[in-house]
């Protein structure tokens, strides 16, 4: 999928090496259909969980940047994703969130599609078309390419895309902190209750870049700390890895995925953490001891906020979730969120989580409420056509990145800050911009594939 | 006019081109069911097949299981 057109982001409107981006890039109308284009089209988004679609016939709507599509499971089990749109006049064939069902009507002329996406009811097929429509070409439209790994559906419009796998790199080990069961067994998380979908005023990319690794924000989050919404009774979350870890801003300036994670001293136990319950606590502790007899090493690593590019969050741990920043519009983004858990854990477990869950997250969520307040006002602040003109500050930490870092015998994957003394890094933050430039600039994925002209 | 939401399997129902068909399945979208057709005048190889079933092409139902 290859697209014509001139070089005007990087280096121009996102100045990485100066640490300064433009506001137009959030509020420009003109840049924001460019984007659908150039990010939306070409990268892999993340679609839902197969947890959401057990049985043949199960589906689940979804969306891939601006449009609509449908997760469902064939009568055969296998996984597709399809446009949500009747090849005849446009028409939503599907209009629920979710459901089992044999055939996806169009409610317009009446044309039907099989699960696996096949045209199979032609109103007056005979008759009106005297049998001459080849609907062997009017299908559903699929996604070019799928990957489900670890339960989570992955699916991407551009054919020439490299494969999920190779779009991950070494993201993938912070990916599998969110995806894998506590105790550190491979995969093993379903989804718990439904998703949580909500609008809010802003373009897409402030929550995108607050997940990236935005720590210095913490401030605004003093509030909720003091209700003290935390699974232990005090702050909004555990945090007693902070006081004895190192607190690192991780990112992977090919791919444009960032994370933040805490590395635990080899010595130290796992401090204790949802202690408002003795069942949910004593199921963690055992949890962790497991997952650092799994990992060795690498079970000294705890997740945290990370954004897999371009519109995935990550929360792997409190509460651990995952979102969509849905692009609607430069100035609406809907957010759609959902929470995981061990499936086998026990009810108990999973009940606690859920009321934890949503008294830190989604729309009625303490902590997000905070976010959402921020990004609408510097979203609405920063429109004007004087407010336009002042590029915002990115350069935090800017020439302090760390290759191959390494603590305690441990390497870490990708490029690091180590933010335990300096408390706060926007290098993450510049990756993401960094990235999203290259999508916005690069014609092919020849371009974008950068990793693959190393030697 | 029939409410097809409503056709159960094993209902034989006339069509508009004098067919008798048997649903076998019904989706319920209210727009089509999956029917076996029992007669057809106007294409006997018709007989014994399934199609799906356009609800505009339903005049009567004939049976109800």
């Amino acid at each position: 999928m290859a697209i014509a057109g001139k070089r005007r982001y990087t280096g121009g409107l996102v100045d990485v090496a100066a640490g300064q981006i433009s506001r137009e890039i959030f509020v420009s109308d003109e840049i924001y259909a460019e984007e659908l284009e150039r990010v939306f089209t070409r990268a892999w988004l993340f679609v839902g969980h197969e947890s959401q679609i057990p049985k043949p016939g199960d589906y689940f709507v979804s969306g891939m940047g601006e449009e609509s599509v449908i997760l469902c499971r064939d009568r055969e089990d296998r996984v597709h994703v399809f446009l949500n749109s009747c090849r005849h006049r446009g028409m939503k064939v599907c209009r629920y969130d979710e459901g089992n069902t044999p055939v996806f009507t169009c409610p317009y002329h009446g044309w039907s599609y099989a699960t696996d996406g096949k045209l199979a009811g032609v109103p007056y097929f005979r008759e009106a078309y005297h049998s001459k429509l080849d609907r062997s070409q009017f299908g559903l439209v699929e996604v070019a390419q799928l990957e489900i790994y670890k339960g989570t559906v992955w699916a991407t419009w551009d054919p020439s895309a490299p494969s999920f796998l190779e779009y991950l790199g070494e993201f993938r080990r912070y990916l599998d902190l969110a995806l894998d069961a506590w105790d550190g067994r491979e995969g093993g998380t379903e989804v718990l209750g439904g998703v949580q979908k909500w609008l809010i005023p802003c373009n897409w990319k402030f929550p995108a870049e607050n997940f990236s690794g935005d720590s210095y924000h913490n401030i605004s989050h003093r509030s909720v700390d003091l209700v003290g919404i935390g699974p232990s009774g005090s702050g909004r979350r555990d945090m007693r890895e902070r006081l004895i870890g190192r607190r690192l801003q991780i990112c992977f300036p090919d791919r444009g995925h960032q994370t933040g994670a805490y590395v635990l001293p080899s010595e130290e136990p796992t401090p204790p953490a949802y202690q408002h319950s003795p069942v949910v606590s004593e199921y963690f502790r055992r949890c962790e001891e497991q997952r650092r007899e799994r990992l060795g090493a690498w079970g000294r690593v705890t997740g945290a906020p990370g954004e897999l590019f371009p519109n995935t969050a990550l929360h792997p741990r409190q509460p651990r979730s995952i979102a969509v920043w849905h692009p609607r519009g430069a100035h609406r983004t809907e957010v759609w969120r959902w929470y995981l858990v061990d499936a086998d854990a026990p009810p108990e477990v999973k009940d606690f989580l859920r009321q934890y869950y949503i008294r830190y997250s989604g729309p009625a969520g303490l902590t997000e409420q905070d976010d959402m307040e921020n990004w609408n006002y510097a979203h609405a602040a920063s429109r004007g056509t004087i407010a336009r003109r002042h590029p915002y500050s990115y350069e935090q930490g800017l020439g302090f990145e760390v290759e191959n870092y390494e603590w305690e015998g441990l390497r870490i994957p990708g490029t690091v800050m180590d933010v335990t003394d300096s408390k706060s890094s926007e290098h993450n933050l510049r990756n993401f911009y960094r990235r999203w430039a290259q999508f916005m600039d690069a014609n092919s994925w020849d371009e974008l594939a950068t990793w693959r002209r190393r030697p | 006019m029939i409410n097809v939401r409503t056709l159960e399997p094993g209902t034989r129902v006339a069509l508009t081109d004098g067919s008798t068909v048997e649903i076998v399945s019904n989706p319920k979208d209210g727009i089509w069911v999956f029917a076996r057709y029992l007669s057809s005048p106007r294409d006997t190889s018709l007989v014994g097949t399934e199609e799906m079933v356009f609800a505009q092409d339903m005049v009567e139902i004939q049976t109800t299981p």
